[in-house]
């Protein structure tokens, strides 16, 4: 079975087919398999209860079991099979209302939903944010990820790089408005925890607080599991404390976050380094069953140049930026530079702007548009006066008696590797020059320190020297001891570390449960269907995602305050009003299709519905091109089409774009409603040579014919 | 480096990586986005991060993936 084929669907395929085809010979069969068919179809839509596996059980059972037709039987059999063989994916589908195939078209979890790696139920979320019901917002996201603050301000937000929206102009800043409502939540004493489940009387130590070692301990507490925590520093955080700056994620965000993990009776023990502090025998005795390695990748790579080790002012950024956190805030040097394109290069040269550093240069070995770092992050250290050096490849550090003078370089060029597309910086000759500098800060990546699992000398270990788990449980080959974060990843985002510790803590839960692990990791849950906003679609297209407001530029280069500084309530709600609700429209194009090729109206522009190839998308087209038909609605699959009659004027919306508003037309013989202007104008049009003529009067169907009949006797109708 | 975040790329292929799990061959032909590439060191056997269309986010070898819209 492929992703895309789901089982719910195809035995409801093979019942409705069984029907269609009249296979079935006796009135009980057929009554049985109507009433499966009608059970299924509860539970590919949502709206299957808790007794409903038991009653699909119970009538494929008894279908199976009636002797007096043959086909009924032999479909009752296969029925019954089906049930039986993929249980879960029916009892998933009653219980979490989704279809992780996306075959169910109702319960579908949306692009963006499907893109983050944590499964936060975005269109859900957003939605609430946008009626403001923040609270209840953040109580959709803590589902899947216990940091929405911390998420709302420093994710590299994949969701929004598969944003729908995105196709028409720009994604919705889905990042921004998680931010919004978890501090209003906070502010507000509303960001609760969910209720506990009862102690279970059952140890599990996290080895590292950052946000994979306290996401897995969050699962783990509401759980009902007793959770330790050991950090090696004073802190918890890991790298979101001591690898990303103030000026990015205040302290108090993630203490604040922490705190309500805290709040679940999850221990925390600080400045314990697991084998010196503590070892696995000493926490095996302890009565710990099950261990969670969520280490980081804390150590840097070296430059390997000559003179690197000769200089205390040749530091790594990773260094640099943990002293800065843990409140070391001096001078690195008057003239800075800093060796790197990604993320952490960025952060360290951005502090060292902070600090009071002269001079900022950036040296990196490819261009601009290779640099790895966001381009929010690029252009923000270039307006507060970072300076950038590109093609520019470190070759040996210089100075004498301790005193640095600078960074010897060679200019490099981009060439394509011989049988690939892969550009490579490749050094120019004789191109050396001196970029001159007080300090150098090497940021070319970070891995795993082995040292503090030496104790496990089986633990398996990927040629990355990372560790390796099995993606579906984050389970290492050690009975018991499971893996996530940048430990099992190198170094990766915050959100990826939060999406492998729910999974490990899930994981750990069916291990201690004796229970077997799924084959493959698990497809985001859609938790419910949020009721839509309705929006004119001419506010829709020109609702653009709003600009983040920032810091002032002097105090960006003088403090550590906060750089982006939120948007405003009304900001928040306007962008919210922007999502599409893929959640209910999957995109099919069924409503195009109709509309086009069916009807031959073409009303409808939505070129966005198309992933590989996106066309021109405007909502207004309809409202000046709708008939009125209600084809596109009719034959929705979702019903996010929908076409309504409300206080005299016939309205077709999309998730509550409203794309047409048009009046609605009386029968002038029994009042009915006979569509709209446009309509009957398509009818008349394609019927005049055949229908009854009226004259200017509009009429119903039935009206209509019996006043052509009155007309042609020239017999007044008495009314 | 060859991946940027953004780009369109689709899975084309099983890859020999030991990374490689036997789920993943049901991705090979679909269609995703980089949302999270190989950030520090520029190293071509490192993991990418994919979002790939009704698939959901994964790290996947280089190997497998070639781009869309190159």
């Amino acid at each position: 079975m492929t992703l895309t084929q789901c089982p719910v669907d195809q035995t409801l395929a093979l019942v409705c087919r069984a029907l269609e085809e009249n296979s079935l010979q006796h009135p009980r069969s057929r009554r049985l398999a109507g009433q499966l068919m009608a059970m299924i179809e509860d539970v590919a839509s949502g709206r299957a209860g808790a007794e409903h596996m038991t009653v699909l059980q119970r009538l494929a059972g008894e279908l199976a079991d009636f002797a007096a037709d043959a086909a009924g039987m032999a479909l009752g059999a296969q029925v019954r099979e089906e049930l039986a063989t993929h249980r879960e994916v029916f009892v998933s589908h009653i219980e979490t209302q989704n279809c992780a195939a996306g075959a169910c078209d109702r319960l579908a979890p949306s692009p963006c939903q499907m893109a983050c790696p944590a499964g936060i139920d975005i269109p859900t979320y957003v939605a609430l944010i946008g009626e403001g019901r923040d609270a209840e917002a953040i109580e959709t996201i803590r589902r899947d990820n216990p940091f929405p603050w911390v998420c709302g301000l420093v994710c590299t937000r994949p969701c929004e790089f598969m944003c729908v929206r995105g196709r028409i102009d720009q994604p919705v800043s889905i990042k921004t408005l998680k931010a919004f409502a978890a501090e209003r939540a906070l502010s507000l004493g509303h960001y609760v925890n969910p209720p506990q489940a009862p102690p279970k009387n059952r140890k599990v130590c996290v080895i590292g607080a950052g946000p994979g070692g306290m996401s897995a301990a969050y699962y783990l507490a509401l759980n009902g599991y007793t959770v330790r925590v050991i950090e090696a520093l004073p802190m918890a955080g890991g790298m979101m404390m001591v690898g990303i700056p103030r000026y990015r994620l205040p302290r108090e965000v993630i203490d604040r976050e922490v705190a309500m993990i805290e709040a679940l009776g999850v221990e925390f023990r600080y400045n314990t380094r697991l084998g010196q502090e503590v070892t696995f025998e000493q926490l095996r005795t302890e009565g710990f069953e099950a261990f969670f390695l969520a280490i980081g990748a804390h150590a840097s790579f070296k430059l390997n140049i000559p003179g690197e080790s000769d200089f205390p002012q040749v530091t790594q950024a990773i260094d640099f930026l943990k002293r800065v956190a843990l409140g070391e805030r001096h001078l690195p040097g008057q003239q800075v530079v800093i060796i790197g394109g990604g993320n952490v290069a960025i952060d360290a040269a951005r502090t060292c702007l902070r600090l009071g550093c002269a001079s900022v240069t950036m040296a990196y070995r490819r261009t601009l548009s290779e640099m790895p770092a966001d381009v929010e992050e690029i252009e923000q250290a270039e307006e507060e006066g970072v300076q950038f050096s590109f093609l520019t490849i470190p070759v040996a550090v210089d100075g004498e008696q301790g005193v640095l003078r600078g960074l010897h370089c060679q200019r490099a060029e981009m060439v394509a590797q011989a049988g690939s597309k892969r550009m490579v910086p490749v050094p120019i000759k004789e191109s050396e020059f001196l970029l001159r500098a007080d300090a150098v800060i090497s940021a070319i990546g970070q891995y795993v320190e082995k040292e503090s699992l030496a104790e496990l000398t089986t633990l398996p270990w990927t040629r990355r020297d990372t560790i390796q788990v099995h993606n579906a449980t984050m389970a290492t080959d050690l009975p018991g001891i499971f893996a996530a974060g940048d430990a099992v990843t190198g170094p990766a985002t915050v959100v990826e570390a939060i999406g492998g510790g729910k999974r490990a803590a899930a994981a750990i839960d069916r291990y201690l449960n004796g229970l077997p692990q799924p084959s493959m990791p698990p497809v985001p849950v859609r938790h419910h269907r949020a009721a839509w906003t309705e929006v004119p679609a001419s506010t829709k297209m020109a609702l653009k995602r709003q600009p983040m407001p920032l810091l002032n530029m002097d105090r960006r280069r003088t403090t550590f305050q906060q750089v982006e500084l939120g948007l405003s309530e009304n900001m928040v709600r306007e962008e919210a009003r922007r999502c599409l609700r893929c959640d209910i429209c999957r995109r099919c194009g069924l409503c195009v299709t109709i509309c086009r090729d069916k009807m031959k109206v073409d009303a409808l522009r939505l070129g966005y519905l198309d992933f590989d190839h996106p066309g021109p998308t405007d909502f207004r087209w309809t409202q000046e091109h709708c008939i009125g038909c209600g084809a596109c609605a009719t034959n929705c699959p979702n019903d996010a089409m929908q076409m309504e009659d409300r206080k005299g004027e016939r309205i077709v919306h999309l998730c509550g774009t409203i794309l047409s508003r048009q009046p609605v037309r009386y029968c002038d013989g029994c009042g009915e409603a006979i569509g709209t202007d446009r309509y009957n104008e398509f009818v008349r049009r394609r019927t005049h040579r055949i229908a009854p003529v009226t004259g200017d009067r509009v009429y119903c169907e039935a009206c209509g014919r019996r006043q052509s009949i009155l007309d042609a006797h020239d017999v007044h109708s008495m009314d | 480096m060859a991946l940027r975040r953004g780009q369109k790329v689709e899975v084309f292929r099983r890859s020999g990586d030991e990374s490689w799990e036997p789920y993943m061959d049901k991705f090979v032909g679909r269609h995703g986005i980089i949302t999270d590439p190989d950030t520090s060191i520029n190293d071509p056997e490192s993991l990418v991060e994919v979002s790939l269309d009704g698939m959901g986010t994964h790290r996947l070898p280089q190997d497998c993936l070639r781009l869309l819209d190159a």
